[in-house]
């Protein structure tokens, strides 16, 4: 199994390097073009939102083999203030930042699974998964 | 990488690059909002052939570039989408509503021609 | 394959097929696999080991006599690693351990069966004659007590039992493989995208619409779209199942991708009363083009293309854009 890949968020510059490594890592274990610009996508939606919200934090990206299936996993890590209510922050739409309000549920859609871990003042994890087809 | 803007007759042509950041978008707003008051442009064409990915934020600021422009009297057309981007975006859930979208350069130069003449209502 | 992809691709084998410790547990349970069994089966060890090599000629000898067996019996590297693995198993089946290990050995040699294309019933058959000279050189070992050879040889048969099991669940699983990925070419195959004129496509669409499927349809759209240069598509819907609120929805993220690309889709097929109902449900069709039948959308394409406007003999769009 490949080493993991971890690329610091801080600028806004560094979500086009999280994109990009990720999208080397799906054409490496056999994506298809379309799966490889779906995780491009959500990475680059989720690292984003690091940016906007809690300033700095990581995105790692790891390959993954399990028992006939391959795939990689995205995980997206800050320290930053939370998320108050995530489950309306999952809504299409809603955003505290007027903007289009689609990151985290895009995200979800785009990818095969996906979790939201969040802790009022002590950060955000948010981990996807997508499995070659 | 800051994006290049031709002129070719009045309209203004943005030709977007393969790795596109959040400030050269931005900067790509303001520069495009400069020159179609100054040279008076009629179109502007923003040409995203060669991007891999278009985001939400990208698809935002793309939307008020084009909104800008229209409050300047220019009609903004999106060209060159890929495929795969395109399948992208509407599984995001974005759909670049109310900016006109064309296959290429080309096709998006025959609209821009297009408009200008008829004035009239258009099919969308 | 190297030994470890094999030994990974078994184990993803073993897992596909729920083939778990309890699983194996179970399946010894049906087939009454006791530990009383255990030193019955020990007492016959001997007796197989020594004709094992006796016992792999009746099994393959029965194979190459039919005709159904022949991808087998022909192809040298597949007999050569067959016989490699009914010796070991002839070897496993006496020595008391039926744990993982020893399913996927039965796993490996069902694989090879299935990719080979042994038919369930010519297994069978083989299995069969394979059994019954085990019994009978048992019952010969035993000619001075023959209930104590019978008793042993049903301990043994009830590990035979235990492999067809596992042998007749590949062979199947191969099958329904075989009959989805036939199902899968079908369903591609029949969402064509077709050129009706320059730069006009048509995507008929029948059957039935899940997210998969929406999903290849999409992106042969888009690709074609492209290819064509395609300034128009007439989406045909007439011969789908049923439009949802679900369904409603892929369409109208096809369309949307398609508009992205520059084309424009216009809807024809969709009868009044699945519009209506779709309005109700709240989709809206404000967002699509739609044209009563087939026949009015490929008019209404054209119209967007300009052949009307050519054929009323209007004038031309200018050639350049120098005007104004
Ligand atoms: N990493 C994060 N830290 C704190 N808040 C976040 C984070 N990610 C998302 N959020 C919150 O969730 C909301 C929804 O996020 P998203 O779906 O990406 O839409 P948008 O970014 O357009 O607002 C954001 O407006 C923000 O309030
Ligand atoms: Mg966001």
């Amino acid at each position: 199994m490949s080493a993991e890949i971890r690329v610091p968020i801080e600028h806004e510059r560094d979500i086009v390097t999280a994109r990009q490594r990720g999208r080397e890592l799906a054409a490496a274990n056999g994506f298809s073009s379309t799966d490889q610009t779906l995780v491009a996508l959500a990475i680059s939606e989720i690292a984003r939102n690091i940016v906007s919200y809690a300033k700095r934090g990581e995105v790692m990206l790891l390959a993954l083999e399990e028992t006939g299936r391959r795939g990689i996993v995205v995980i997206a890590r800050d320290e930053g203030p939370g998320i108050a209510d995530p489950e309306l922050a999952m809504k299409d739409g809603y955003s505290t930042a007027k903007s289009l309000g689609v990151g985290l549920p895009g995200a979800k859609r785009v990818m095969d699974e996906f979790k939201l871990e969040t802790q009022l003042g002590k950060g955000t994890t948010v981990t996807m998964k997508k499995w070659v087809r | 990488m800051a994006v290049p803007i031709l002129k070719q007759e009045d309209v203004l042509i943005a030709q977007v690059q393969a790795i596109l950041s959040d400030d050269d978008l931005n900067q790509l707003k303001d520069d495009l909002s400069n020159r179609i008051g100054r040279a008076r442009s009629r179109g502007v064409i923003i040409d995203v052939t060669a991007l891999d990915v278009l985001d939400s934020f990208a698809t935002r600021t793309i939307r008020g570039i084009a909104y800008t422009a229209k409050l300047r009297g220019a009609n903004t057309v999106v060209v060159g989408i890929q495929p795969d981007v395109a399948f992208g975006m509407v599984q995001l859930g974005l759909s670049l509503e109310g900016v006109e979208t064309a296959l290429d350069l080309e096709e998006g130069l025959a609209f821009l021609r297009n408009a200008a003449n008829s004035r009239g209502p258009r099919v969308r | 394959m190297t030994v470890s992809d094999r030994q990974r691709s078994l184990q993803s084998s073993m897992h596909d097929m729920g083939l778990t410790e309890e699983a194996i547990e179970r399946r010894k349970r049906i087939v009454g696999l006791e530990p009383a069994d255990l030193g019955r089966i020990a007492a016959v060890k001997d007796v197989v080991a020594r004709g094992a090599e006796e016992f792999m000629a009746t099994f393959f000898e029965f194979l190459s006599k039919l005709d159904e067996a022949r991808p087998l019996v022909t192809s040298h590297g597949l007999l050569d690693r067959a016989r490699q693995l009914k010796k070991a198993h002839l070897a496993a089946m006496v020595q008391g351990e039926y744990g993982t290990r020893y399913v996927e050995q039965r796993l490996e040699l069902a694989q090879l069966y299935a990719r080979a294309g042994l038919e369930m019933l010519v297994f069978l058959g083989a299995f069969h004659h394979l059994l019954r000279a085990i019994g009978s050189a048992i019952m010969k070992q035993f000619e001075r007590s023959p209930m104590e050879g019978f008793e042993n040889f049903m301990s043994l048969q009830k590990v035979a039992f235990f492999d067809i099991g596992i042998i007749v669940d590949v062979l199947v699983m191969e099958r329904e493989r075989t009959i989805r990925q036939q199902e899968e070419a079908i369903r591609e195959l029949s969402t064509p995208v077709l050129q009706v004129r320059d730069r006009m496509l048509l995507l008929p669409i029948i059957g039935v619409i899940d997210t998969h499927r929406a999903r290849l349809i999409t992106e042969s759209l888009l690709r074609a779209i492209r290819a064509n240069r395609a300034k128009v598509v007439v989406m045909d819907v007439t011969g789908v199942a049923t439009i949802d609120s679900k369904v409603a929805n892929h369409l109208l993220q096809t369309v949307t991708a398609a508009r992205l690309m520059g084309a424009l889709v216009i809807v024809t097929g969709l009868s009044s009363e699945v519009a209506q109902s779709l309005v109700a449900l709240g989709i809206e069709l404000s967002k699509i083009n739609t044209v009563g039948d087939l026949q009015g959308g490929l008019e209404e394409a054209e119209r967007v293309l300009g052949y009307r406007l050519l054929r009323n003999g209007d004038a031309l769009p200018p050639p350049t854009m120098t005007e104004n």
